[in-house]
């Protein structure tokens, strides 16, 4: 879950509310889902939250939601914007992978340490989040002093996103002195290093020119000739990536926070030439941003429209009219009482502020207002339906199987279903393509956690066996027994794989022998009323002239035999183990 | 007084006077030492006799000190020889010296290490002088030697203390001889004894064990069974035992029966259309393209899905679902949606069962639970493991609002002890609303994390055909266990380094 560092003097101040401790703003904040975590090194907060409020991932942003919680805010507020001077053009030679781009102009900020330290978190959370680690969505933002707009024939200063060679230009990137082509960045430098995943397969490098030259490289790195300090009062903020609407929500996050530090938002028209990339929208969504020419940031308001009922039936409790639009107001929303198209029903219309990227449906409104509600103050009640319960019958098998084991005087196992291919074949002399129980291919991880744990066990033996390795210090007998899960590769399953139950049973003791193992086969075979035959088999697990196949009603569905030697050795075991594994649906 | 019958025989064997050892003891009944040995430590706890213990030391050769005791210790022989080739007089070659005194193999060492140290003469470059003042009959390791074998009882055993500390010492270095402990316990009678003796002692006909010929003959109406010490430990038994984490999930399948719920199954290999999509997760969700997701390697896909239903949940993913419903702004890729990993929760099973592909459609009202494997590939440690029971469960129904939610959870958390659900709002991407759910611990009073919850969203019950609302939770088992028993490492329980002793050790719980 996300976590956002939160200067509690900050907060006082952006709320208006000096005289609260920091534990009462600690306990505000839990009650808007934000949790205390503990204190950064400077003593800040550290918070942690779901990742769906993201745009409380700045103290600006959880200062809003905190002034709509102690109704010092109402209803949605959209900030002005002053119309656009500056132009972003899109170049045909865009790299196809990552073909949008928005931005916005800020004028008049005031930044001192602190509010440039939130502006950069925040940039960092976003990237983080929405912008899932940069690949979706990334911001640059630069001081607006420091760029020269080209001479555009419409007269707007404007700069350029393109596509270049990967050698194709140099510029100093941030935190370096040395000037650099893209390529190079992505080997010499350490933020390049670290995104170089991101860029590496393009044909062409995504930069960003104003008239002197190259100044980012999205997105890996901004250059250091439009660096922002706090000596910054003007900027440009840029974002590229997959998808127009990602980065355009992430700019209206931004510009919300900028507004709140008392910044004025300037709108920036972006203008895409025609070129095949406008059509690759992964939603289909191109139809917002295909007139070629965008005024962003975007701060249009969207609505829902939700019953009344439909609020009263989730929340489970009945509620006039003004405290449903009071509700709204206090979550940040307006809402207004129309009719609705179903005989005049009762339905709200809900205004959604455009920092909002949390709210896809009316449910979503009906949440809000149940958090500006207080969803502890509802009562819980017992939902007044019956239902018969039972277990299923794989389940009752395992179940009544594992009762009798125990009364055989088993101890019942659960061990792990991963496992690694030296354990659940090396280890038991066993070769997945033996032909003989227990073998078989396996199903196997492609990022597995360690190399202990590369596939699902094919049976369950091994495992019996690692933990009588383990426990050599404890009193024997150990009669081990384990209902288990395995799997092979079978092509035949729709999923690729058959899964079963086993029934493996291990005795390992100073006198265990065949006939102890066959002596407990037999009697669950007795009790489940099922025909027992073991005619004898080979198998490299154990030994020649010991081991017998279970064949129950006339099928081989197991194995049962005297561990080989070898096998024990391999174990660390110092006394004789006999045991059995077979099908647990052999039983049914 | 009555007593068995060895007792009263030790008793009358023993005096008050002086001592008697066990063994003069078994002698004189006529009984095994160790009977004897077991009458005595009765008669001692009745305090009718004291015991005292003596620890003897006594020496014994070895089979090389018998050797040397019957003919010469080596560097005797090798002085003898020396003496006969003249070496009292100049010195000699060693070999002859050696071959005329016929010693081979280590017997050469040993003679030649010995030879000066006893002073018998010197080695030096390869000769050899005899000292003519030297006397072999004087020699106290053979003399000892000697009087070993010549003790007369045929052990050739004797008390440690007829010899000097200082030879026994060396002949225990040489490997000739080797000391030994022997307790012998001693009996005296006590004045209770004496008083016992004097008032004359009866013998008890007793029985050690039930035998069958006992039962039928028909004598088990005229002996008397032997006490035993029934306070005594018995042996350590383990006997069988459902496993621990088992007993807990049957636990927590009672309790769900009991409250009207029906048990699920199904694959632990999926595809990620039933793990995933269908649960209205996007496909760049973090926790998808996360490593915490145990993709597999083969097989890759899944063979079938059904199409229409894929289609469905395709266009809820891009667009969302009713009038005013918005998609996600993230990819969709169908072979994605195909491939097969290891379930990461079993809500897998609740969408499969949901989409009337399991068991047929289902209608309202219903309630459904698993508790059943997951997999993360998140950390292994004393309170993660990469794969873990996880109970889930869902009720179905007309108009199920977040407080009938509320009141199946007290319900269920109340029958483990666990009481005060707070409900903590919280976002999942398939349900809304969401809770985190935190209970007080039932021992240390915390209040802890116990379970994610919430109301399912329409973007996912549209295109599976549910038409009513389905409320549904998960929990870990494990956590519930480590609640329930107070564990500190779930390794110890769960999985191929568990601990049998903790296994069989760990209390009872109904």
């Amino acid at each position: 879950m996300p976590t956002v560092d939160i200067d509690p003097d900050e907060l006082r101040e952006l709320t208006g509310h000096d005289e609260k401790s920091d534990d009462e703003l600690q306990a505000d904040l839990f009650g808007l889902g934000l949790e205390f975590e503990g204190r950064t090194e400077d003593g800040a907060f550290e918070l942690e939250f779901a990742p769906d409020r993201l745009d409380r991932l700045s103290v600006e942003g959880v200062a809003r939601s905190m002034r709509y919680q102690y109704g010092d805010a109402r209803g949605v507020h959209v900030p002005a914007t002053n119309s656009a001077e500056w132009t972003i053009r899109v170049d045909e030679s865009v790299p196809d992978e990552r073909p949008y781009v928005t931005g916005a102009v800020i004028r008049d900020i005031d930044l001192d340490e602190e509010s440039l330290d939130s502006l950069i978190q925040l940039q960092e959370k976003l990237h983080a989040t929405m912008g899932r680690k940069r690949a979706k969505g990334a911001i640059g933002i630069h001081d607006l002093t420091m760029l020269r707009g080209s001479p555009a024939t419409e007269g707007n200063p404007t700069i350029e996103y393109v596509g270049i060679d990967p050698d194709g230009d140099r510029f100093v990137p941030l935190d370096s002195d040395a000037e650099l082509t893209p390529a190079e960045v992505l080997e010499e430098h350490d933020t390049g290093r670290t995104y170089a995943n991101l860029v590496s397969e393009y044909e062409r490098y995504p930069a960003i020119y104003d008239d002197i030259g190259l100044f980012s490289f999205p997105p890996v790195i901004n250059g250091r000739r439009t660096e922002v300090t706090t000596d910054s009062r003007d900027l440009f903020v840029e974002m590229t990536g997959t998808d127009q609407w990602t980065i355009d929500k992430m700019l209206n996050i931004v510009c919300y926070a900028l507004a709140a530090r008392g910044a004025t938002l300037e709108d920036v028209v972006v203008e895409y030439e025609d070129g095949e990339s406008a059509n690759a929208d992964s939603n289909g969504g191109r139809t917002q941003s295909s007139g070629r020419e965008l005024v962003r940031p975007d701060l249009s308001t969207r609505t829902k429209t939700v019953p009344h009922s439909r609020i009263e039936t989730i929340l489970g409790i009945d509620l006039d009219p003004d405290e449903v639009i009071d509700l709204a107001e206090r979550s940040g929303l307006d809402a207004a009482k129309e009719e609705g198209d179903n005989d005049g029903e009762l339905v709200y219309e809900f205004t959604v502020p455009p920092y909002r990227v949390d709210v896809l449906h009316p449910l979503d409104i009906i949440d809000d207002l149940g958090r500006a509600y207080g969803f502890n103050e509802l009562e819980p009640k017992y939902p007044d339906v019956g239902t018969v319960g039972g277990r299923h019958e794989r389940s009752r098998l395992e179940d009544a199987t594992r009762t009798q084991l125990v009364g055989l005087g088993f101890e019942d196992l659960l061990n792990f279903h991963m496992i690694s291919e030296a354990e659940n074949y090396d280890r038991l002399d066993l070769d997945p393509d033996a032909g003989v129980y227990g073998a078989g291919e396996p199903a196997t991880i492609k990022e597995p956690y360690s190399e202990d744990f590369t596939m699902l066990r094919t049976w369950v033996t091994p495992s019996l066996l690692m933990v009588l390795e383990r426990n050599t210090h404890r009193a024997y007998p150990q009669h081990l027994a384990e209902i288990g899960f395995t799997a092979t590769v079978d092509e035949t399953e729709n999923i690729g794989v058959d899964e079963r139950r086993h029934v493996g049973a291990v005795l390992a003791n100073h006198d265990a022998g065949y006939e102890d193992a066959k002596a407990r086969l037999q009697a669950l075979a007795r009790r489940f009323d099922v025909e027992l035959e073991t005619p004898p088999t080979e198998h490299p697990t154990f030994i020649s002239g010991r081991t017998a196949a279970v064949v129950i009603d006339d099928e081989v569905v197991g194995v049962i035999g005297e561990v080989h030697p070898k096998i024990l050795v391999e174990h660390d075991l110092e006394v004789p183990v006999a045991a059995f594994e077979f099908d647990l649906a052999a039983l049914q | 007084m009555q007593l068995p019958a060895a007792q009263v025989a030790v008793l009358q064997a023993a005096n008050a006077d002086d001592a008697t050892s066990v063994d003069a003891i078994a002698e004189a009944t006529d009984l095994p030492p160790e009977t004897v040995t077991g009458a005595v430590f009765e008669l001692e706890d009745e305090g009718l006799v004291a015991v005292a213990e003596r620890v003897d030391e006594t020496i014994t050769l070895t089979d090389e000190g018998a050797e040397y005791a019957a003919g010469d210790l080596p560097e005797i022989r090798l002085y003898e020889a020396a003496l006969e080739a003249g070496a009292d007089d100049d010195p000699v070659s060693m070999g002859q010296v050696i071959g005329a005194a016929e010693l081979d193999g280590n017997q050469v060492d040993i003679a030649l290490s010995n030879y000066a140290r006893k002073g018998y003469g010197q080695i030096d470059s390869g000769e050899i002088t005899a000292d003519p003042d030297a006397d072999p009959n004087a020699d106290a390791e053979a003399n000892a030697l000697s009087a070993l074998e010549d003790d007369g009882d045929g052990d050739s055993e004797l008390a440690a203390d007829e010899f000097s500390t200082e030879i026994r010492d060396q002949l225990e270095r040489r490997g000739l001889l080797e000391l030994a402990e022997t307790t012998t316990r001693e009996v005296t009678l006590t004045d209770d004894g004496v008083t016992e003796l004097m008032a004359g002692l009866e013998t008890a006909e007793t029985v050690g064990q039930v035998t069958p010929e006992l039962l039928t003959g028909g004598e088990w109406e005229d002996v008397e069974f032997a006490e035993y010490n029934v306070e005594a430990d018995a042996e350590q038994f383990e006997g069988g035992r459902v496993h621990i984490l088992r007993q807990t999930a049957d636990r927590v399948k009672d309790v769900l029966v009991g409250m009207g719920f029906q048990e699920m199954e199904g694959p632990h290999v999926d595809a990620d259309f039933w793990i995933n999509d269908s649960l209205f997760m996007p496909q760049d969700h973090p926790a998808r393209t996360h490593w915490d997701r145990f993709a597999l390697e083969q097989p890759t896909h899944i063979d079938e899905l059904p199409a229409e239903l894929v289609e469905r949940v395709e266009r809820a993913h891009r667009d969302g679902v009713g009038e005013d419903g918005e998609g996600y702004h993230s990819p969709w890729d169908e072979d994605f949606a195909r491939a097969l990993a290891l379930r990461g929760h079993t809500t897998s099973l609740s969408t499969r069962y949901l989409s009337g592909r399991e068991i047929g459609e289902i209608e309202p009202p219903a309630r459904f639970f698993s508790v059943e494997k997951v997999y993360r590939n998140d950390t292994l440690d004393p309170t993660h493991l990469l794969e873990f029971f996880q109970i889930e469960g869902w009720v179905m129904a007309e108009d199920l609002s977040v407080r009938d939610l509320m009141g199946t959870f007290e319900e269920f958390y109340a029958q483990f002890g666990i009481e005060d659900i707070q409900f903590k709002p919280h976002y999942n991407p398939y349900t809304e609303p969401s809770f985190e759910l935190f209970g007080t611990h039932p021992t240390t009073g915390e209040l802890v994390e116990i379970g994610n919850s919430g109301i399912f969203r329409e973007e996912m019950l549209e295109p599976l055909g549910v038409e009513c609302d389905v409320m549904a939770w998960g929990l870990a088992l494990e956590r519930l266990l480590m609640l329930m028993y107070g564990f500190e490492d779930i390794r110890d329980i769960h999985g191929t380094l568990c601990d049998l002793e903790l296994l069989r050790e760990t209390e009872v719980t109904y």
